[in-house]
């Protein structure tokens, strides 16, 4: 196993902590309690004492986690940076809000812009650590690549087989004929 | 077992947990599509993992293309979708909800369902001269026309006794013979009363037994398809008002498939959920061509319907404007242009008091150019019985001089 470095979860320091994460082919990831806890799941683990020696995730390869945890450490850095903004009274930072809200939704944009393989993976990461906003994100990214396409090519996309009887299949060629008129 | 205890055992047992166990695809190796199989009999890794998407993942994803596609011509994804597999399908149709309560328009046998409860759908016709024939399109913009959605198309053709319009999904296939057939308007000799055929049981009663899922499963043959029925859904007749011809004529309009109680406060009316799959089974010995009380007998769960009254629609009086000399409606600007044609229809008050409903206009009609009408309709009918009823008004002889 890796050396799991110190996990330092103390009672105190919110940003100080750092939690070290294991990936299924053994590989360490030491993060910020407070990114680390974007994730339901693993901010359970901690909240159960479950955290010492580093939380192993056997559903979770290297790759991916590696991804998950890039995507919880920028949004939980932008969460603290516009919460400190909203308590400034500095006009500048008031005015950069809209600008860092734009940065984040970029960020997001080139960040799931993956291979459809990469993609599954974290939308299957997303949803077992339950990470709302990535789960989100990733669902969003299957719907915009489902639209506009037709049946087959949807089939085609996602390697889908049509288990439709030549009765219902022809009934739904006439209905997507309708749609598409 | 705590939990704790649980992540140790998963600890002690690292070494000795299969890389593959949890997962059925080969290790991550850069750009190669996943669904190659490990041996060629197992077929269930030729489709690939998206095949295997866990439902609420899959749900979540066609939860948001179908809020987000809500109009034409977009909303057709959310019907590519419904088209794509048998499980894409079954979610899809959970999630799209009837007209009356969305107020959209999405898969054809949305046609077929009573219109929305708040505001109404306004869609266009155009009139072909040359062919005798009338597209339905759905309004996309505030515009009065626009590109549209086309939704439905209606054939005149002349017998020596009666005329038929017959009504259809495909507007270059018009023919009673079709699959995209789902109806007809019969008018009498002279041209004054109107009969709405719907070539599908008018709602899910004990006719139409199977369930699409059902019905998928038991058969995967072809069957042969049964030749469309005549179910009467409607009564329309034209009569000269008191005035006579220099009056407007007088539009009564009997919805046999709907009861007067549909109107009322926590009223309902009967909805299609699927066109029936023709399959030699779930027509149970029906005769093609029924009088107005035998279909009900058939319908064993909607018995009590017999005995109700049925919703008579009849057009609004226009008032006399003694400037402009001439008989006026509010269309609401929806409608530009003088014609014996244009109507308002409301729920007669003959149903009974209490009617609340009493003063929304069902169904509005009327012409905006040449060739060109307007059509805007509500709950509790649909946009086939709309379309049946405006067609009407093409033909009928009773007119102004």
């Amino acid at each position: 196993m890796a050396s799991a470095g110190e996990s330092g979860d103390g009672a105190d320091g919110k940003g100080v902590t750092t939690i070290t994460i294991i990936s299924s082919d053994n590989e360490a990831f030491e993060v910020l309690e407070a990114a680390a806890s974007m994730s339901l799941t693993i901010r359970h683990l901690i909240e159960d004492g479950c955290a010492d020696g580093g939380i192993p995730l056997p559903n979770v390869t290297a790759g991916i986690l590696a991804k998950v945890l890039e995507y919880c450490s920028k949004h939980v850095a932008a969460v603290a940076a516009s919460s400190e903004a909203g308590s400034s009274s500095n006009a500048a930072d008031a005015a950069a809000a809209p600008e860092k809200e734009e940065d984040l939704a970029s960020f997001d944009k080139a960040f799931i812009d993956v291979e459809q393989d990469t993609l599954y993976d974290l939308l299957m990461a997303a949803n077992y650590l339950e990470v709302k906003g990535l789960l989100d994100l990733a669902c969003q990214k299957v719907a915009d690549m489902i639209k506009g396409k037709t049946p087959d090519a949807i089939r085609q996309t996602f390697k889908i087989k049509n288990d439709f009887s030549p009765e219902q299949e022809e009934k739904i060629r006439e209905e997507n004929q309708w749609a598409f008129e | 077992m705590s939990f704790r205890s649980l992540i140790q055992e998963m600890r002690d047992e690292f070494g000795s947990i299969s890389r593959h166990s949890l997962r059925s695809r080969s290790h991550r190796s850069g750009n190669a599509p996943r669904e190659a199989a490990v041996g060629s009999s197992e077929e269930a890794l030729q489709q690939s993992c998206w095949a295997r998407l866990p439902p609420e993942l899959l749900r979540e994803v066609l939860v948001k293309i179908e809020a987000s596609e809500s109009w034409w011509p977009a909303r057709r994804d959310v019907v590519a979708c419904a088209g794509v597999c048998r499980t894409w399908r079954g979610i899809m149709k959970e999630i799209v909800r009837v007209p009356e309560s969305s107020g959209k328009l999405t898969f054809p046998i949305s046609l077929k369902q009573p219109g929305p409860r708040d505001g109404t759908l306004k869609c266009f016709i155009k009139r072909d001269r040359t062919t005798q024939t009338y597209y339905l399109y759905l309004g996309l913009t505030e515009a009065l026309v626009d590109d549209g959605k086309f939704l439905l198309a209606a054939r005149k053709c002349r017998k020596p006794t009666c005329t038929d319009y017959l009504i259809s999904l495909d507007r270059d296939d018009i023919s009673k013979g079709s699959s995209t057939y789902i109806g007809k308007l019969r008018s009498n000799f002279l041209g004054t009363k109107f009969t709405v055929y719907d070539a599908h049981p008018p709602y899910d009663g004990a006719v139409v037994s199977k369930s699409w899922s059902a019905r998928a499963i038991c058969s995967n043959q072809v069957s042969p398809r049964i030749p469309a029925g005549n179910y009467p859904v409607s009564h329309i007749s034209y009569e000269l008002n008191v005035l006579g011809s220099r009056g407007p004529r007088r539009m009564n309009c009997v919805m046999d498939s709907i009861p007067a109680s549909a109107v009322e406060e926590g009223g309902k009316a009967p909805t299609q959920t699927e066109f029936p799959l023709s399959s030699l089974d779930s027509f149970p010995s029906i005769p093609f061509f029924r009088s107005k009380s035998a279909w009900i007998d058939s319908s064993t769960s909607q018995s009590s319907t017999e005995k109700e009254e049925r919703l008579v629609l009849k057009n609004k009086s226009p008032r006399w404007h003694e400037q402009l000399q001439c008989w006026c409606l509010n269309f609401r600007g929806r409608v530009t242009v003088a014609s014996v044609k244009n109507f308002q229809l409301v729920a007669s008050d003959d149903n009974g008091p209490g009617n609340q409903e009493q003063d929304k206009v069902i169904l509005q009609f009327g012409k905006i150019g040449k060739d060109l009408f307007t059509m805007d309709y509500r709950y509790p009918i649909s946009t086939f019985q709309s379309f049946a009823i405006c067609l009407s008004s093409f033909d009928t002889k009773i007119a102004c001089e």
